[in-house]
């Protein structure tokens, strides 16, 4: 390191950003972007964006589900260039500046604090969920919902429906609901975890299913009873939810994605382990009955035989009202896994100047895309899986896929895949699975990818030229517009805001950029944020 | 950054280099033609990745509406012809620079620069290379012609990441260097130092992103120092804040902010794994 002339103050004291350290009042700030090109007048709203913040300092290790959350709001004025401005909503995960709001006498942010070990009530770091002015912002895997108001930028409540105990200190719920027809209600699990240890994973127990009526803020819920041939509450959780009718009937879809965890609280010594292998995901489907406390349900056939893992983002096609057509990802990595340790090169972790301060998600090998149509109790099953060819590179790849959305036309499918970085897949994960993973002496690095793929066929959406794709794209995508003229948002802080024609992703519109957005005082945000929401004004 | 180990470019000239320029703008039509996809034209693939930027200290001056990013950078290659790609704003204008610029603000902070860094001193001996014939590509046509004709090469990768650029309204600029000594048999280390300046119009500050892994060196000794007029809190995207201060430089006062560290690279690739190359 330079040195430092005594005559300069040198800055001291490390901020660490391990969540039990992290305590503060929400403190929102704004400030403009510069922008490039034009804001379409069709994109006159707001882009929310849950993002993950860490410790520049590599050595300070946070799990990606820990790392400290700000909510992004970006206000888009269009026009040339029209306007960008960024409103940062510093979450305070201990809820205490929401205490005497709540009102209802059943939460208690500081007891609640206690019982989870001092660490955090909400730490909604991933999932945004929309309903007009409210957003509920939900972590990868941990904590409750945090309703924030969009407008005011300002949290609301935590939906703390579980009581949080020293003896289920943590809470597990579905990171992307699912909604009605009518769009008034959503749906989520919520569960509590019981701690493992002593070669016992953690146990998801209590799972219960929420209708939550986003016209009166009142939920209703049902205990789940697993499917007899799914019963494992090691890998109960449900990183996505769908609502689907048939007959009538209504019915809500769970992507039971399977991460494994060895314990709840970060691994004390960030040393290889055994890691226990995750299994193959599956489908659960509950059918809505108001009569009863409970719901059975049952596995969608063909999803579990797939033997992929960690199945996680959906769009659905519910445009028939009778059945569904499921588009959903499968990222083909241990999500419950964090990556610290040698790499499958031998590396230590010093020695990879491109570590994170922490855990984030590496896949074993290239991920998996379905289009799973559903009528009348019979399935068509159609998969994309690809490798990343150099020499063929506008055929795309299906490395640890992220977002997939339907176009407004819902004849295209816009998927991002963030690729895959070798020096960053850790030597304890890899040897778990023997079977899974790519052979490390031939793989390179594998560039992110936003893609335009048919949705009757997964196939590339190619029309000639490369309009169909762009490499080294941010991951957090939304799709918006209408079926005449269509855009695709992509963001992450350091790239900014990019957005595209979605008929030519070669074809950029709009970028908008701020070095504020790179860092926050001497922190950063890492990893790059998942995803992204479009309000309109 | 991609290597030219044995530069046939400098020994053709006449009907000789007519010829070459016919075929490279066919490989070039070619492989557009084929969506960009190398395959159709092997002759695109680099023949072996042979530089990277080791090291580097940036002085950035920004006045509100001007930014200035004077470099000094450290090369670690085997060859004896090399060229180096960047991106930036077309409205950018490429500067000669002195090197003692960064001394003048280096002594002012109590700092050897790089040289700070233990790990600098294994980069020697330290050859001074000029940056010559700037050219500035605006297209992925222009990119490839030029790396066919001069048998440069591209590596897939890279090229995504350049088309991506000139997707943003981007240029890309390309600079020659040579080393006075090259390697001895076409594949020794050498490391080597250049000096230059971009200027641009903005009314923000723009750190450059993370470089792409060039084959040499997964990462970079870096330190980054930004002058100011007005006090800012704004820190670098992955480095340290090491320093902060006021400094006079080309007798104008500045706020100073100095960040530090080893900076990483995209696309890196583990040990003994070759670059990329045809596929089947």
């Amino acid at each position: 390191m330079p040195r430092v002339d005594p005559g300069f103050r040198r800055k001291n004291g490390r901020i660490d950003m391990g969540a039990s350290d992290y305590v503060t009042v929400s403190n929102p700030y704004s400030f403009d972007l510069r922008v490039r090109g034009r804001v379409p007048t069709d994109l006159c709203g707001f882009l929310v964006v849950p993002t993950n913040r860490r410790n520049k300092d590599r050595r300070y290790f946070a799990r990606w589900h820990d790392s400290q959350t700000d909510l992004v709001r970006l206000d888009l004025t269009p026009g040339r260039p029209g306007r960008v401005q960024a409103n940062v909503l510093e979450v305070d995960p201990a809820a205490t500046d929401l205490g005497e709001r709540i009102g209802d006498g059943r939460f208690d942010p500081q007891a609640q604090l206690l019982s989870a070990g001092g660490t955090y009530i909400t730490q909604p770091n991933h999932g945004a969920n929309i309903a007009g002015d409210t957003l509920w912002a939900t972590n990868l895997l941990f904590g409750a919902p945090l309703e924030v108001d969009i407008t005011r930028w300002k949290p609301v409540r935590v939906l703390s429906y579980l009581d949080i105990t020293p003896w289920t200190p943590r809470i597990s719920g579905t990171s992307h609901f699912a909604w009605s027809f009518d769009h008034r209600y959503a749906y989520f699990h919520l569960s509590h975890l019981e701690p493992g240890g002593h070669g016992h994973p953690v146990r998801a127990v209590d799972l219960t299913l929420y209708e939550l009526d986003v016209s009166t803020g009142t939920e209703r819920s049902w205990r789940l009873v697993p499917p007899p041939e799914d019963d494992v509450p090691e890998v109960a959780n449900f990183h996505s939810c769908f609502y689907f009718e048939e007959g009538g009937r209504p019915f809500v879809g769970m992507l039971r994605t399977g991460a494994l965890l060895e314990t709840i609280a970060p691994h004390d010594a960030h040393v290889d382990h055994t890691v226990a292998p995750a299994s193959a995901s599956a489908i659960w489907i509950v059918e809505l009955d108001r009569s009863r406390p409970s719901l059975q349900a049952r596995l969608l056939p063909g999803v579990m035989e797939l033997d992929s893992l960690a199945l996680s983002h959906l769009d659905v096609d519910r445009s028939r009202r009778d059945g569904f057509v499921l588009f959903a990802n499968f990222k083909e990595a241990d999500v419950g896994e964090e990556t610290h340790g040698r790499n499958i090169y031998g590396e230590e972790p010093e020695a990879v100047a491109e570590h994170y301060s922490g855990m984030i998600v590496e896949a074993l090998n290239y991920g998996l895309v379905i289009r799973y149509e559903w009528r009348q109790g019979v399935a068509d099953l159609r998969t994309f899986r690809r490798p990343y060819d150099p020499g063929r590179t506008s055929l795309g790849h299906s490395w640890l896929p992220i977002n997939i959305q339907l176009g407004p036309d819902g004849k295209r499918l816009f998927c991002s895949f963030s690729g895959f970085r070798p020096r960053l897949l850790p030597h304890h994960i890899a040897v778990a699975y023997p079977d899974r993973v790519v052979d490390h002496t031939t793989i390179r690095s594998v560039p992110p990818l936003l893609m335009r793929m048919d949705a009757e066929t997964l196939k590339p959406d190619v029309q000639g030229g490369r309009g169909h794709l762009s490499y080294a794209e941010p991951m957090a995508m939304v799709v918006t517009g209408t079926a005449a003229q269509s855009y695709v948002c992509t963001f992450s802080p350091e790239s900014g805001l990019r957005i595209y024609d979605a008929d030519n992703l070669g074809k950029l519109l709009c970028h908008a950029e701020s070095p504020q957005l790179m860092h926050w005082k001497d922190t950063h945000f890492r990893p790059d944020p998942a995803h992204l929401a479009f309000v309109p004004r | 950054m991609a290597g030219v180990p044995d530069p046939e470019f400098l020994s053709v000239e006449g009907p000789e280099f007519a010829e070459r320029v016919r075929v490279a703008a066919e490989i070039t039509n070619q492989l557009e033609q084929q969506n960009w996809d190398f395959n159709a034209a092997p002759e695109v693939f680099a023949r072996e990745a042979a530089c990277d930027v080791a090291a580097k200290e940036i002085v950035t001056t920004f006045d509100g509406r001007v930014q200035t990013r004077y470099g000094r950078l450290v090369m670690k290659g085997a060859g004896a012809r090399f060229n180096l790609l960047s991106h930036e704003s077309p409205r950018a204008a490429f500067l000669g620079v002195r090197p003692d610029v960064f001394a003048e603000v280096n002594v002012q902070v109590g700092s050897a620069g790089l040289l700070d860094f233990p790990e600098f001193a294994r980069m020697s001996p330290l050859q001074r290379v000029e940056l010559f014939n700037p050219n500035v590509f605006y297209q992925l046509r222009d990119v490839v012609f030029w790396s066919v004709l001069y048998q440069s090469g591209l590596f897939p990768t890279g090229f995504e990441d350049i088309g991506r650029q000139i997707s943003s309204g981007n240029v890309i600029r390309n600079l020659l260097f040579a080393p006075s000594v090259p390697s001895s048999n076409g594949r020794q280390e050498l490391f080597m130092e250049a000096f230059s300046a971009v200027q641009f119009p903005t009314d923000v500050v723009e750190w450059m992103p993370k470089p792409l892994f060039g084959g040499m060196s997964t990462e970079s000794l870096h330190i980054d120092t930004l002058l100011t007029l007005d006090p800012t809190d704004l820190s670098h995207p992955y480095l340290d804040l090491v320093a902060e201060g006021k400094v006079v430089f080309q007798d104008r006062s500045y706020y100073m902010r100095r960040f530090a560290g080893i900076s990483p690279k995209d696309a890196t690739r583990g040990p003994g794994v070759p670059a990329e190359e045809r596929t089947h």
